[in-house]
């Protein structure tokens, strides 16, 4: 085992008993001592469970694993104490005070009283709580619960800082701070190892050293952030059409762009299927519930008019969704609000299912034509072939953006182009990364 | 059993301790948990005293007063609904996330097990001398000087009954998967036990089923020695319900830890 690795681990296997899911595939992880570590993929990629093995919270079912040169199966209580971890959901005690909890900590992790009292407060100030010491955590906000589980990780002074998912479902700001204070930990001389898992391709270009793209239990990409970007050389075109009757003609089109010199790769957004189910689209940052159990109520509450109007009262995100739902969605649901009904309902749905039912509403979001990607080695010179190729079909184009690869585009080409938990609909994941990127701008 | 192994045990004692005092600080600063508790034991005491017309009880030759006979067995309930809910707390625990801090620290199993146990077994002996020394201030057990003997002598009764009823609340905590599986404790394990212990109708006046049943139950044998020690009556010779206090004890510690090292937090 090399000196400089602070994390090793060969041929890491982890195969949950009950119903035989490989969720971590014979995986290879050596990390330096002082980097930071960002494991990206999708929900259900295998990283919390790399994660847990690490950490000694889920037996290793095959493989072995190095922390601070510990064996992670032979050696868990040196392991624990050479690690700080912070989980995904938050892990506190809400009945204890800020303070409470990290003295707590410090106890188990048999810290002598003035060792623990110096450390509490550094840490403390550290995230810039040690004015909400005193605090009840339960009346703590979210941001503020990950920074105080992140000072909690830090008490025992832990070569490496585990973070599962750090800010997820904290808002811009708040996450801003904590991706500043990650980097101030590990720049600072306590040059702490930082292993983070994220979905959250930001995050990991802006932080991370080093970047490990997992997907299905496995590996598909290791490297820095600029080399991954560099693998997919040149340039990316998306174009968007406007409605099209005659969709059969999209496959022709692609292989011809396929032809062109200098063209590697052609996706294609396809449009909505007539899908019988009602789509349902989960708004991004759902804490980690299983997604299939909200959908599965969602549809419960969407059959019922009585259940939709307690939604909409109660959670201001319900009214939002009918308000970013499809349109054949949007009618199905007004359908059920007869004239004893409507008067209960919000104002603003209520505006929107009027229009409907007179049929005056109109859809300028939803009602759009298909969109195609396009990788190439020089997007300045195949664009002006391209567009010949499609003006042969007299087609409308509304849109056409061209842009570096970005790394979210890197995450695509190994991932694939949806997210799958979060939506199976490949037009709409195309469409919601086309409308981010330009966002970003 | 390797759990008797005092090496394998690697008990932290520090540990123990600071979890203990958390539940200890949980239970103060809940009042509304406190005044709960406290109003369900004196509803009970009042309902049963002032609604029965006071009596003499016979327990094993002895007569004793219906008063003294129910508040000591509000005591033992005390012991019962602390116990039990306290063991369940390992569930809350593991819905709120802090189950995962505690199983990652350095510490074993067996430390975090014994320090919840031993929170809720203080906590709940608090309760049940301020149930007694309540029944006592209104003269249920007439004014005795010896009742602070016999006060002190009960302590180490009512913590080992404690004992194996948070055992038990911890085994059953840490097979629970939601809330909504208390109802269910409560109708099939808490209220049986309850009812079915002596705690609140003599052995003599129940019908033959009862008394069975009433035997096979565990908790009757610590009321047993409980009364035998603040009343000086008892059914059962105190080795008897020693022996029996003991093995249930024991097992339901050893089956608690068991079930806490076999725990699977996600």
């Amino acid at each position: 085992m090399m000196e400089e690795n602070i994390i090793e681990a060969k041929n890491l296997t982890k195969i949950y008993e009950n119903g035989d899911v490989l969720a971590v595939d014979n995986i290879d992880l050596s990390i330096k001592k002082g980097e930071i570590f960002a494991l990206l993929g999708p929900n259900g990629a295998g990283k919390t469970t790399t994660i847990s093995m690490l950490a000694t919270i889920l037996p290793i079912t095959d493989g072995d694993a190095h922390i601070n040169n510990y064996n992670v199966k032979n050696q868990p209580d040196k392991v624990r104490k050479s690690i700080g971890i912070v989980f995904q959901e938050p892990s506190l005690d809400g009945e204890m005070k800020g303070r409470e909890n990290l003295e707590l900590h410090a106890i188990l992790y048999g810290m002598s009283k003035k060792e623990r009292h110096d450390k509490i407060n550094e840490v403390l100030k550290l995230v810039d709580l040690d004015n909400k010491a005193e605090t009840f955590v339960k009346n703590y906000s979210g941001g503020m619960k990950r920074r105080l589980e992140i000072a909690r990780g830090l008490i025992h002074e832990p070569k490496v800082l585990f973070l599962d998912e750090p800010t997820l479902g904290l808002d811009p700001q708040t996450r801003r701070k904590i991706w500043e204070k990650i980097k101030e930990l590990n720049k600072g001389n306590s040059n702490i190892t930082i292993l983070i898992t994220t979905h959250y391709m930001e995050e990991a270009d802006e932080l991370a050293d080093r970047i490990c793209i997992m997907d299905h239990g496995k590996i598909i990409a290791l490297d820095t952030s600029k080399n991954l970007k560099r693998q997919l050389s040149g340039d990316i075109i998306d174009i968007e059409f406007d409605i099209m009757e005659n969709k059969m003609i999209l496959p022709k089109i692609i292989s011809e762009m396929n032809e062109i010199t200098g063209v590697k790769h052609v996706s294609l957004g396809e449009g909505k299927s007539g899908d019988e189910e009602i789509p349902i689209n989960l708004p991004a940052n759902m804490p980690n519930i299983n997604p299939e159990m909200i959908k599965a109520r969602m549809r419960k509450i969407m059959s019922d008019p009585k259940e939709l109007l307690t939604a909409w009262k109660k959670f201001p995100m319900a009214r939002q969704m009918f308000e970013s739902a499809p349109l054949d969605m949007k009618k199905k649901i007004s359908n059920m609000f007869g004239e004893d009904l409507i008067d209960q309902v919000p104002e603003e749905i209520k505006a929107i299912i009027i229009k409907i039912k007179n049929g005056e509403y109109k859809e300028n979001e939803e009602e759009s034509g298909p969109i195609i990607s396009i990788s190439c080695e020089n997007g300045g010179k195949q664009l002006p072939m391209i567009m010949q190729k499609i003006n042969n079909y007299n087609l409308i184009i509304n849109n056409i953006n061209m842009h570096h690869p970005t790394l979210e585009d890197v995450f695509l080409h190994h991932v694939g182009m949806a997210i799958r938990d979060e939506s199976s609909d490949r037009m709409k994941d195309v469409k919601k990364h086309i409308q981010m990127r330009q966002l970003r701008r | 059993m390797s759990d008797l192994n005092l090496k394998s045990i690697n008990i932290n004692y520090s540990g123990i301790w600071v979890l203990a005092k958390r539940e200890l600080l949980a239970f103060w600063r809940n009042k509304i948990r406190i005044i709960t508790s406290f109003s369900q034991a004196i509803l009970f005491l009042s309902v049963f005293i002032f609604s029965f017309p006071s009596s003499v009880i016979s327990i094993g030759g002895q007569q004793i007063d219906s008063k003294a006979f129910i508040a000591s067995g509000i005591g033992a309930m005390t012991v019962l609904f602390t116990g039990i809910f306290g063991g369940l707390g390992v569930m809350k625990d593991k819905m709120f996330g802090f189950m995962k801090e505690l199983i990652i620290a350095p510490v074993s199993r067996n430390t975090l097990m014994l320090g919840r146990t031993l929170g809720i077994a203080i906590q709940t002996i608090i309760q049940v001398f301020i149930i007694l020394l309540i029944s006592l201030a209104v003269g249920f057990f007439g004014y005795d000087p010896n009742m602070i003997w016999r006060f002190l002598l009960a302590l180490p009764v009512v913590l080992l009954s404690c004992l194996s009823i948070v055992g038990l609340g911890i085994t059953i905590g840490t097979r629970m998967r939601d809330f909504e599986s208390f109802g269910l404790i409560q109708t099939f394990i808490v209220m049986p036990m309850f009812w079915l212990s002596g705690a609140m109708f003599p052995l003599s006046t129940s019908a033959p089923v009862m008394q069975v049943l009433n035997r096979c139950n565990p908790l009757f044998y610590s009321i047993d020695l409980f009364r035998l020690i603040i009343l000086g009556a008892s059914y059962h010779p105190f080795w008897i319900d020693l022996i029996v206090m003991g093995v249930f004890a024991i097992s339901m510690i050893l089956l608690g830890s068991y079930s806490f090292k076999k725990m699977e937090v996600k």
